[in-house]
């Protein structure tokens, strides 16, 4: 069935404003989760990929650094239509909502020096830290039965957080031996 | 704002963090406090500010995030760069590995140094929540509003926007 839609879904070829306006509604709809926007209108609303088609790109992502949500919208955007679709995604993902946000941001600032909107930012970020920790916690759940999986987490954690070690130095140190050892483990259950 | 050579040096770490950001920008969140902070350009509440106007508006928040401290330290022109040198890096190997992609779809390694960076990008992230509260949390109230977001995002489905804007409530109510 989804091969079906594949072959339907390749005659047609997507316009660039489409692409644009496309991603710029993931940008502004996703608070927190942007990628359940993403799925949402490439996959159910235009039908611009399926699910299988999806799943591989954001995988893909997962591997890579930087902001997934980024390389999500890019490569959706230079598999549709090349580099400049690429291109085209990424601006209607970022162009302006940061525009718009680095405005509002900076008026905002301009008045941080304020005790009540100090305060709000204070309440604010604290929950903000705690929301990212919970999205930590929830990223370790699947792994919680390697116990060398969590190990490497605490290295991490303790290496970033508590020594306040340059991440390169972290990366480096522990990268290695983690994938080693997540190396010689799968050799052993294979 | 600063001389033009702290934006360069702004810019350039933040470059070389986003080309290494496995797990997103929020692994790399204490590497840039610290740096941000021991240089002086920006203080632990500032920084946490940033944090939290990044949070509550849509779209690229961590791009954002970068960009207000790239606009602290160096302008409007910090602003830019800064934003660029937060997605530049990453898009260049996105693409790039998007066109190998099929060449290394199926190698075994690709899975194993999956496994092997993972349980390092989560602890980061982890990290970036801790070093933030660190930041937030000056009294035990803020604390308890930390320790009550993890519960409510862990326990229930509930929009993150509303945990964020209980918190920003609560603040300004003046309890914390």
């Amino acid at each position: 069935m989804t091969q079906a839609m594949g072959v339907k879904r390749a005659e047609k070829r997507v316009a660039l404003a489409a692409l644009f306006v496309g991603f710029l509604k993931v940008s502004l709809l996703g608070f927190g989760g942007g990628l359940v926007w993403a799925r949402r209108i490439a996959v159910d609303q235009q039908r611009w990929l399926d699910d299988h088609e999806f799943a591989e790109i954001l995988t893909l992502c997962q591997f890579m650094p930087g902001p997934n949500i980024v390389g999500i919208t890019l490569c959706v955007g230079s598999k549709l239509r090349g580099a400049i679709g690429a291109i085209t995604a990424v601006a209607g993902f970022i162009l302006i909502p940061w525009t718009v946000g680095l405005a509002l941001g900076g008026l905002c600032l301009q008045y941080a020096h304020l005790p009540v909107l100090q305060n709000i930012l204070g309440g604010i970020s604290a929950a903000a830290a705690g929301l990212m920790i919970a999205t930590g916690i929830r990223l370790l759940l699947p792994h919680r039965s390697r116990r060398t999986a969590l190990l490497f987490a605490a290295l991490a954690f303790a290496g970033m957080a508590l020594t306040k070690l340059p991440l390169v130095v972290v990366l480096l140190g522990l990268a290695p031996v983690s994938i080693a050892v997540a190396g010689i483990t799968s050799a052993k259950a294979s | 704002m600063n001389s033009p050579s702290a934006t360069v040096a702004l810019v350039a770490h933040l470059a070389l963090l986003s080309s290494i950001s496995f797990g997103g920008f929020p692994s790399v969140l204490p590497d840039v406090h610290n740096f941000v902070v021991a240089n002086g350009w920006v203080t632990d509440r500032e920084f946490a500010n940033f944090f939290a106007i990044s949070g509550v508006v849509p779209g690229p928040n961590m791009i954002l995030m970068m960009s207000l401290v790239g606009l602290q330290v160096g302008g409007i022109p910090g602003a830019v760069a800064s934003a660029l040198a937060t997605f530049g890096p990453p898009c260049v190997m996105y693409y790039t590995a998007y066109r190998l992609w099929d060449r290394f779809r199926d190698m075994p390694w690709q899975r194993i140094v999956r496994l092997g960076l993972a349980p390092l990008t989560i602890g980061l992230v982890i990290a970036g929540g801790y070093v933030m509260a660190r930041a937030a949390d000056t009294r035990w109230p803020s604390a308890m509003v930390t320790g009550a977001a993890v519960g409510l995002m862990l326990a229930t489905r509930l929009n993150p926007l509303w945990i964020l804007m209980t918190g920003g409530a609560l603040g300004g109510l003046g309890l914390l």
